[in-house]
């Protein structure tokens, strides 16, 4: 009782402040999104002129589907990052999952449903050991999940032992391929992914939870002066990107069929979700997520990528373009910002 | 409560001897594992010899670390580190068989190039007031493109012969060229940050940015070159790289740069900057590589070792952080809240 009394009240007192800064803030979200939104028609409208190809529905719904792997990595890495902390440990996390549900659905033949509860469980273990290494022990994020994406690429290489995931059951395949229903051609990963981001953006914005991830992120110290409980909610954080990069490995191995011990590490998909989330308008010091902008910026990002295919550009030069893009909406982010705090 | 740990007061109050507590538990550490590894791995010692040769798998790591503990050192954290060794040692590559330059002073080029590299990052940190963290890991994208782009399908290979004694070889077949270049190295980083004016103004920015920009510094000039360092000793480690294996590949950089950070941090150097001595790197990368070549050795998995390298980073920070009671934001917030509980004994006294 006297817990949720000094909590309610030390919420009170910080309220104003986070009213103030919230009008600004969604000024901002909006242009980010509106700015990605655009940058995104204007290459499909560029790229469609030269190759009309592009803007076929069928490579539409492909850049899509395409996206939704990274984006649900990136949505989990929003979270960590709005606490000012960053996850290194997705991409073996995803890979784990998705070398493990990918091998027993081929050797034993596991249920999907069997295959989400794995995943499920892969998730929240190696999130919550990561949450607890940075709460409990106040390691830097960084270190944390730099050890323990040793650790857990360790994991997958011990767990595959020179096996691979060659194909997957036709109740995966479907998972990963398929339309939800013959008239409605939205593939299920999207609506995954749709789920997945309304919760989040849920969560983030309306809920007691996601206004103390916020402030953690703003000051921690702050936070906890106000009767945020950090320690838990840092643990929270760093399960909910852990089981979404545990999803995100089980979509992958549904939508590609095949899943090695690089799966994930391989293609450095923890700095792309990091670079995700950041050309999504989330702030790398924290304080700021923006989960609509997270899977806008995996869309724009594939749409690059698969402009740069229909181009014709040499595929050794999509990463320096990946690498130009965080530049160019990570700097062009800070002078709009400044800008807002000018005026 | 214990006084916040740093480097100047350490020097002020500490020995003589010039390894605070930190580094003296790391080099018995190291003493313990090559003595156990000796007894307890048949074929790890086979004459002083081969145990010095050992060394030549890892200082390649150990050049790069020097390099990015004096970015770390400023607060920043350098991610493009692989992709500047990679492409340093393309550009020396691409001299030596297109140009047709000597070896050596392709060499030079390739890590001017990668000194012309880490400027670039400080110059969009600084200029564009971008983190590091973001601004380094949209370089690395780029320099690694650049590099592919650089090697092409046929990458260089089969240097002259003194060229890969750099890497390979051996003074008197006892001394390895690698040990004596990083040794030379690791002196020269140890004087510059302790004992110079440019080492304490780098360890002052890490420590506060805003005090150094108020007491007259140029912090983004400082900085900047913290990052023209970094870049110089990549291109410079993957030089001695393509020495080693005699070939350029543009993602021989890749493995180094978890490994480095790893190697930074648990030589005691603060990821926030602003504390932390090159000895201590020196030992981190000598116990880590020792650690890795004895595990391999032992017939140890190379996934293995990384496991076992991650579990010791942890461990090691986790330790530290107990013990100096200096860790994020948190521990200071912990160590508040201990006083606080304290204070009010004697409140209760009066």
């Amino acid at each position: 009782m006297k817990a949720s009394m000094t909590e309610t009240s030390g919420f009170k007192t910080v309220a104003p402040s986070v009213k103030d800064s919230r009008a600004t803030r969604r000024a901002r979200r909006e242009t980010r999104e509106i700015t990605l939104i655009v940058a995104a028609v204007v290459v499909l409208l560029a790229v469609g002129a030269i190759n009309h190809r592009f803007v076929s529905f069928e490579n539409i719904r492909f850049m899509v589907l395409n996206s939704v792997v990274l984006s649900l990595v990136a949505l989990g890495q929003t979270w960590v990052i709005a606490t000012k902390g960053i996850d290194l440990s997705v991409a073996p996390i995803m890979g784990l999952t998705a070398v493990v549900t990918g091998l027993l659905a081929q050797g034993s033949g596991l249920p999907l449903i069997g295959a989400f509860g794995i995943a499920l469980v892969i998730g929240l273990v190696l999130g919550t050991i990561n949450g607890l290494l940075v709460a409990r022990l106040t390691i830097p994020p960084i270190i944390v999940t730099l050890g323990t994406y040793s650790i857990y690429s360790g994991l997958i290489f011990i767990y595959s032992n020179g096996t691979q995931v060659d194909q997957v059951p036709a109740a995966y395949a479907a998972f990963g391929n398929g339309r939800i229903a013959p008239w409605l051609p939205i593939p299920i990963p999207v609506l995954t992914l749709a789920i997945v981001l309304f919760l989040c953006w849920f969560a983030l914005g309306y809920t007691l939870f996601g206004r103390a991830v916020l402030a953690i992120g703003n000051n921690a110290v702050a936070a906890y002066n106000a009767g945020v409980s950090v320690i838990s909610t840092q643990v929270r954080v760093y399960m909910i990107s852990g089981v979404l990069a545990a999803l995100a490995g089980l979509v992958f191995v549904c939508y590609t069929g095949s899943a090695t011990v690089t799966t994930g590490t391989g293609d450095h998909v923890e700095l792309q979700s990091i670079a995700v989330a950041l050309i999504g308008g989330t702030a790398i010091a924290g304080g700021r997520g923006n989960m609509i902008g997270t899977v806008l910026g995996g869309l724009f990002l594939s749409v690059i990528l698969t402009a740069l295919v229909f181009l014709h550009v040499p595929p050794i030069w999509y990463s320096a373009g990946e690498g130009a893009m965080i530049l160019v909406t990570v700097t062009l982010g800070m002078r709009q910002s400044r800008a807002g705090k000018a005026s | 409560m214990k006084e916040v740990e740093n480097t100047v007061t350490a020097r002020r109050t500490g020995s003589r001897f010039p390894l605070d507590g930190w580094e003296r538990s790391l080099l018995a550490l190291l003493v313990v594992e090559i003595a156990g590894f000796c007894i307890g791995i048949p074929g790890f010692y086979d004459g002083i010899g081969s145990l010095l040769g050992l060394t030549q798998n890892f200082l390649p790591f150990g050049i790069v670390a020097l390099g990015l503990s004096v970015v770390i050192l400023t607060g920043g954290i350098d991610l493009s580190v692989g992709s500047m060794a990679g492409l340093g040692a393309i550009v020396m590559a691409e001299f030596w068989q297109g140009l047709h330059l000597s070896i050596w002073l392709s060499a030079l080029l390739g890590v001017g190039t990668g000194a012309v590299l880490g400027w670039i990052n400080g110059m969009i940190i600084t200029r564009l007031n971008t983190e590091p963290l973001i601004a380094t890991l949209a370089t690395s994208f780029i320099y690694g493109s650049v590099g592919t782009a650089l090697a092409g399908e046929n990458p260089p290979a089969g240097f002259p012969d003194s060229f890969n004694a750099l890497g390979q070889g051996e003074v008197g077949g006892l001394i390895p060229y690698q040990l004596i270049l990083f040794v030379v190295l690791a002196i020269f980083f140890s004087l510059l940050m302790s004992r110079s004016a440019y080492g304490r103004k780098v360890v002052m920015i890490g420590y506060n940015g805003e005090a150094a920009r108020y007491s007259g510094m140029r912090v983004p000039r400082v900085i900047c070159s913290a990052y023209v360092i970094s870049g110089t000793m990549a291109a410079l480690a993957g030089i001695v790289l393509a020495s080693y294996y005699s070939a350029v590949r543009p993602d021989m950089g890749d493995i180094l740069l978890l490994t480095t950070i790893t190697m930074v941090v648990l030589g005691g150097v603060s990821i926030f900057g602003g504390e932390g001595r090159i000895a201590g790197v020196v030992m981190a990368v000598l116990l880590l590589g020792v650690l890795r070549q004895g595990m391999l050795i032992a017939g140890f998995s190379d996934m293995v070792t990384t496991m076992v390298t991650g579990a010791i980073l942890l461990t090691a920070i986790a330790i530290r952080n107990l013990v100096s009671g200096r860790g994020t934001g948190f521990a200071l917030l912990f160590l508040r809240l201990r006083r606080l509980g304290g204070g009010k004994v004697p409140e209760a006294a009066e």
